[in-house]
């Protein structure tokens, strides 16, 4: 008992072996619902030609894809695997489901941080702009902006900028085949700017508001008003000071929108022919290829906890308060 | 996306409700909120008795992709079905989704949150593990997941909803329940010998209802963006059941040939989010000590 | 100082705007200059890669698994059969150049082609024929095709160019059946696992490469054994939404897809697109199983038939885009509409139906359907329910999604299916496995008697096409007299096409070889 008291309250231990639990957890869960869903590889392979399946030749195909085994065999095989670095494999893609990610995550790794960079891009100034005077016509249209883009479902946004540019300007960089930017820098930087528009443009919002109330709140400290009081310009007061110290809870705001773009992206992803992890997923999804959901799904958890185990530490090294607890 | 509301729950308890009216209304966003939300709920209505110009799900292959006109105020669809009655039952059935995942949302994750951190121990650990894991997944891949697991209909899609969204009010709760215990009247009800049970309801609650109300509204909003997204995905309710993602969907491939057919359930739904969202935002600054002086 | 500062602001915002001024103005640029799109060299008709849109791609390369149209229309491509279809599905010459049937029908002489080659270089005889035949009967290989062979008892390779196939039962549907791509000649060296990864085919193409995901492409077979491909290769390029593909298709990148959705067909169209129309094989229907509930009385079936008008639901449901069939579609055998005891709705006969059924107050009658399959699904079934519902009869509908359909359909859990089910050229391979005692899709299609066993096993034994037209009538009108199932309708498969594709002939049973004719420029 003394030995799992010590454990709870180790400053480092406790995180990680909660952030473990969480993981099981998740694995848990996904083997769980993915099975509770109707129908399996076979079917969703042949379909209603499955019907026409005769019990040796069904018993062959479950063989086949390791559904013969029992769930809890299948649970730990597929776990176990894990650890030898074997995240199961796709027989569709005839990949290894490690080899797919490999090369779908970095595509929607590229389109967040590019929907994030152009989200700041909008946000900040947005943000600053409200906050230069509150409650004034240039507050509400930047607050008008951040609501539109909060507002504005994404797929909506991606159907009708792709339908009006393909259209009239004949701007479809989507319709080539994709290029990873290894492969063709500019062709690839094309094919992220629209979907990376209109992610950022829906991310834009709370960006803008933290900065907003951020600025705010700063510009009211003490620090500030002695640099006024000192004849520091408002241009550098605006970005040396104010700018700096609102950063923190932007930086917050931004890891927040980061996990949220992980999975969100599917629909866009679709949309523009992006192949990302969210399209890997859902395919995964719609084909029942099991291993492949899972493992994916695991490994986007294990991210977003790796994530917040990480700032959780930092934390608590960084602040005395939270040592404290 | 998912914004957790921050405002500071102690000084709130003394705010009467006709108070808190009455800030509402003089914040600008507040009232624009309210006035569209207010438009739309007239529709629901409409839509739920029946009160529509046309039934939303009768065809009339005759019809077929007319313009809007005075007889067709949004024009029809490819099935000569009229777009505006068909907007209105879609604001219905996507209103009720999201009505009922938020409350259901609500009410479990209120009452774990509130456990857990009054309680703490064991019920906490428990209501922790889950949060954490179910906050793990990417939130639209476990909707959709969790929506194809039962058999397709607006109630199972509104539990699917609510389930990702039980981990958000757990946090937003549980924090503010853990500081509230420290507060001294707590503890004096506490070793006074008053029931636990009691003292949630008489003290802690009333006292989180403020972050609640903030916290309801923004996630109707994205309960409905949620279901338009999953409809979108052709994992929604299952047509012929009017619904705005649905209707967005199916409209794809008409916008050269009919584009009313898109920009009518868009703008609507549209109109619908920027609703909720200003009336959060107007509860926000009406509830908000920090605002209040501003506005 | 600050003015230092704010024009190193203004030179940074500067260079930037440029950049994506110019990252935006060179995406404008007309298409030749995107790669992998079309690019006409030399004489017209000469080479260039043509770009297919499709929804998704194969989820497997291995072609006796094959179900997904995906899948099938790119291994079409890539192997080859003993027989094939022409543009008007009459079987032809494949791999076997000629073949003779022996006069009491049980055993069929193929004479193979020479000097055929797999991509390996292997050659092809009777050998791979006789394996591959062999194979697709064996349980243990899964193969789709396995019970089309069910008459087969033996093959001999009884030369490298000759293959005897020993039949238990004269079998006039064996031909065609041999000729759809779940048949394909694999090379007596090859393992399904191999194949997954590189296909061995005779086909006029040869895979190039697969980006899984993104895009597969083909190549011109050069030891292809007819004429070689116009083109130089192929590529199916993955754009998972269907208004994408009209997008990208107006902007040149894709130059060519198929369709099924009219809608989709009109807006692409509207947007200048060549768009050619296609009816198909396959055929919309409402099943019946006649083993459960309210259904097993024919009376409450001819009920239903004389219910509906089916003109009506293909108005409502597709546009009135398909025509109006009977039970068998394959062109050489289509049955008369008309020919069925209500071919137009007459409410009053139906209601004496149900009256001889005993239920003069209606019946409820649980039905399944699809979402997301097809386009139509749903809203056929909501037109029937409309129509049925005024003869008092209740269609309690069920709208399952597709792995949920599936497995119910399969289990024939179900005491009606609004269904879209696959046609074949040959009638009994379309219809012998669901409507025979013994065959397998007998539990899904509820229904089975007597006669109908005598008059499909009458339909095998002979090769005389006016004695088989004359059988497969009078099966179809048993199929209709009883109101086995509610035949309604048959659709369109619509091919789009950019202005500079040119020689390719859409085919009834929605398959893509003719893209070994076609050109671009």
């Amino acid at each position: 008992m003394n030995l799992v008291r010590a454990v709870a309250s180790h400053r480092v231990l406790r995180p990680v072996i909660s952030a473990l639990g969480t993981l099981l957890g998740v694995a848990v869960f996904v083997f769980v619902m993915l099975r509770a869903i109707p129908g399996n590889q076979i079917t969703a392979g042949l379909g209603t030609e499955a019907a026409a399946l005769t019990p040796a030749q069904q018993a062959a195909l479950e063989a086949y894809y390791g559904l013969d085994k029992p769930l809890v065999t299948q649970f730990f095989n597929w776990l176990g695997n894990i650890f030898t670095g074997n995240l199961g494999f796709s027989s569709r893609a005839q990949q290894s489901v490690l080899e797919l990610t490999a090369q779908s995550l970095p595509v929607t790794l590229e389109l967040a941080v590019f929907s994030i960079v152009l989200a700041l891009l909008i946000g900040i100034p947005l943000g600053m702009l409200s906050a230069s005077r509150p409650d004034s016509p240039r507050d509400a249209f930047g607050q008008a902006v951040g609501l539109m883009g909060l507002s504005i479902p994404s797929f909506l946004l991606a159907t009708a900028l792709l339908a009006i540019l393909s259209a009239t300007v004949r701007f479809n960089p989507n319709g080539q085949a994709f290029a990873y930017f290894s492969e063709d820098p500019l062709l690839n930087l094309q094919q992220m700017l629209l979907p990376s528009l209109v992610l950022g443009f829906g991310i834009a919002a709370p960006i803008m508001r933290t900065t907003r109330t951020a600025v705010l709140e700063v510009r009211g400290q003490d620090f500030i008003r002695t640099a006024r009081a000192k004849g520091v310009g408002p241009r550098r007061l605006q970005v040396r000071h104010v700018l700096k110290n609102a950063l923190v809870p932007i930086v917050t705001m931004t890891g927040l929108q980061f996990g949220y773009l992980l999975g969100g992206a599917v629909v866009v992803e679709q949309i523009f022919s992006l192949p990302g992890i969210g399209r890997q997923v859902l395919l995964g999804i719609q084909q029942k290829e099991y291993a492949l959901v899972q493992s994916t799904v695991l490994l986007i958890a294990l991210a977003f906890v790796v994530v917040n185990l990480l700032t959780d530490l930092l934390y608590r090294i960084i602040d005395p308060r939270v040592r404290a607890e | 996306m998912t914004e957790i509301s921050e405002s500071a729950p102690a000084s709130l308890a003394g705010v009467q409700s006709g108070q808190r009216l009455r800030l509402l209304l003089k914040s600008r966003s507040g009232v624009a909120g309210l006035i569209l939300v207010g438009l739309l709920a007239i529709l629901c209505v409409l839509a739920a008795f029946g009160l529509l110009p046309y039934d939303p799900l009768a065809q009339a292959p005759q019809q077929r992709l007319l313009p809007p006109s005075a007889a067709h105020w949004f024009g029809t669809d490819q099935f000569g079905r009229d777009v505006f009655s068909r907007v209105a039952a879609g604001v219905a059935s996507s209103a009720l989704i999201a009505v009922v995942a938020v409350a259901f949302a609500t009410v479990v994750g209120t009452l774990a949150g509130v456990s857990a951190g009054f309680f703490r121990g064991v019920s906490d650990a428990v209501v922790s593990g889950v949060t954490n894991v179910l906050f793990a997944f990417p939130p639209l891949l476990l909707a959709l997941s969790l929506a194809s697991v039962f058999d397709r209909n607006w109630f199972t899609i509104a539990v699917a909803i609510a389930i990702v969204y039980v981990p958000i009010f757990i946090r937003v709760t549980r924090g503010p329940v853990l500081s509230l215990r420290e507060i001294d009247f707590v503890r004096a009800a506490v070793s006074s010998g008053q029931r636990r049970a009691a003292i949630m309801f008489r003290h802690v609650l009333p006292n989180i209802t403020s972050i609640l109300i903030v916290q309801v509204t923004l996630s109707l909003s994205w309960a409905v963006l949620t279901e338009a997204s999953l409809s979108f995905l052709g994992l929604g309710t299952p047509p012929p059941a009017p619904s705005l993602g649905s209707m967005i969907y199916e409209a794809r491939t008409l916008v050269y040939i009919a584009p009313w057919t898109m920009v009518a359930p868009g703008v609507i739904v549209v109109l619908f989010v920027v609703g909720l969202n200003l009336l959060g935002d107007g509860l926000r600054d009406s509830l908000d000590p920090r605002n209040r002086g501003r506005k | 100082m600050i003015a230092g500062r704010r024009a190193r602001r203004g030179t940074a915002v500067a260079v930037g705007l440029s950049l994506a001024g110019a990252l935006v103005l060179s995406g404008c640029a007309p298409a030749a200059t995107s790669t992998g799109s079309a690019a006409p060299s030399g004489a017209a008709g000469a080479g260039g890669t043509l770009v297919v849109g499709v929804t998704s791609e194969p989820d497997t390369l291995f072609p006796w698994k094959a179900t997904q149209f995906q899948a099938v229309n790119v291994l079409q491509n890539i192997y080859g059969t003993l027989t094939e279809f022409d543009k008007d599905l009459n079987v032809v010459p494949g791999l076997a150049e000629s073949w003779d049937t022996s006069s009491d029908g049980l055993t069929l002489t193929l004479h193979l082609r020479k000097g055929v080659t797999f991509d390996d270089g292997s050659a092809f005889d009777s050998a791979d024929v006789k394996f591959s035949l062999d194979k697709i009967k064996e349980e243990a290989t899964a193969a789709v095709a396995a019970a089309s062979l069910a008459s087969v008892k033996s093959v001999d390779a009884t030369d490298p160019e000759t293959v005897t196939v020993h039949l238990s039962a004269p079998d006039a549907g064996l031909l065609a059946n041999l000729g759809v791509v779940n048949m394909a000649m694999l090379s007596s060296d090859d393992t399904e696992a191999a194949l997954n990864t590189t296909p061995n085919g005779t086909g006029p193409f040869t895979l190039k490469e697969r980006k899984a995901n993104q895009s597969l492409s083909l190549v011109r077979n050069d030891a292809y054994w007819g004429d070689k491909t116009k083109l130089d290769g192929v590529e199916f390029r993955v754009i998972p939404d269907e208004s994408s593909i009209v997008s990208a298709m107006q902007s040149g990148n894709v130059q060519f897809a198929v369709f099924d959705d009219p809608l989709v067909a009109q807006t692409a169209a509207a947007a200048g697109l060549a768009v050619a129309k296609t009816p198909q094989l396959s055929y919309h229907v409402l099943q019946l199983n006649a083993r459960k509930g309210p259904l097993t009385d024919v009376n409450v079936r001819l009920a239903m038939q004389c219910a509906i008008d089916r003109q009506q639901v293909l108005d409502t449901a597709a546009a009135g885009e398909g025509e109006i069939t009977g039970p068998i579609t394959s062109p050489a055998f289509r049955s008369d509409p008309n020919s069925r005891p209500c071919p137009t709705r007459d409410l009053t006969k139906a209601a004496e139906y149900l009256a001889k059924a005993g239920k003069p107050d209606g019946v409820t009658i649980k039905t399944i359907v699809s979402q997301g399959e097809y386009s139509t699904s749903v809203n056929e079934a909501q037109n029937l329910k409309a129509q049925l519902a005024e003869a008092k009869i209740t269609l309690d509908l069920d709208v399952l999604e597709s792995g949920a359909y599936v497995d119910r359909w399969i289990g024939a859990d179900f005491e009606a299916a609004v269904a879209l089910n696959g046609g074949r050229p040959d009638p009994d391979g379309a219809y012998s496995r669901y409507f025979t005692s013994t065959g397998n899709l007998n539990k899904v299609a509820g229904y089975s008697s007597p006669e109908l066993d005598k008059l499909f096993a009458e339909g095998r034994q002979t090769s005389d096409l006016a004695k088989r037209k004359e059988i497969y009538t009078q099966i179809s009108n048993n199929l209709e007299d009883n109101a086995v199932w509610i035949w309604m309708f048959t659709s369109y498969t619509y091919t789009a096409t950019t202005s500079n594709v040119t020689g390719f002939t859409p085919m009834a049973n929605s398959s893509l070889q003719y893209l070994r004719e076609t050109a671009i420029g």
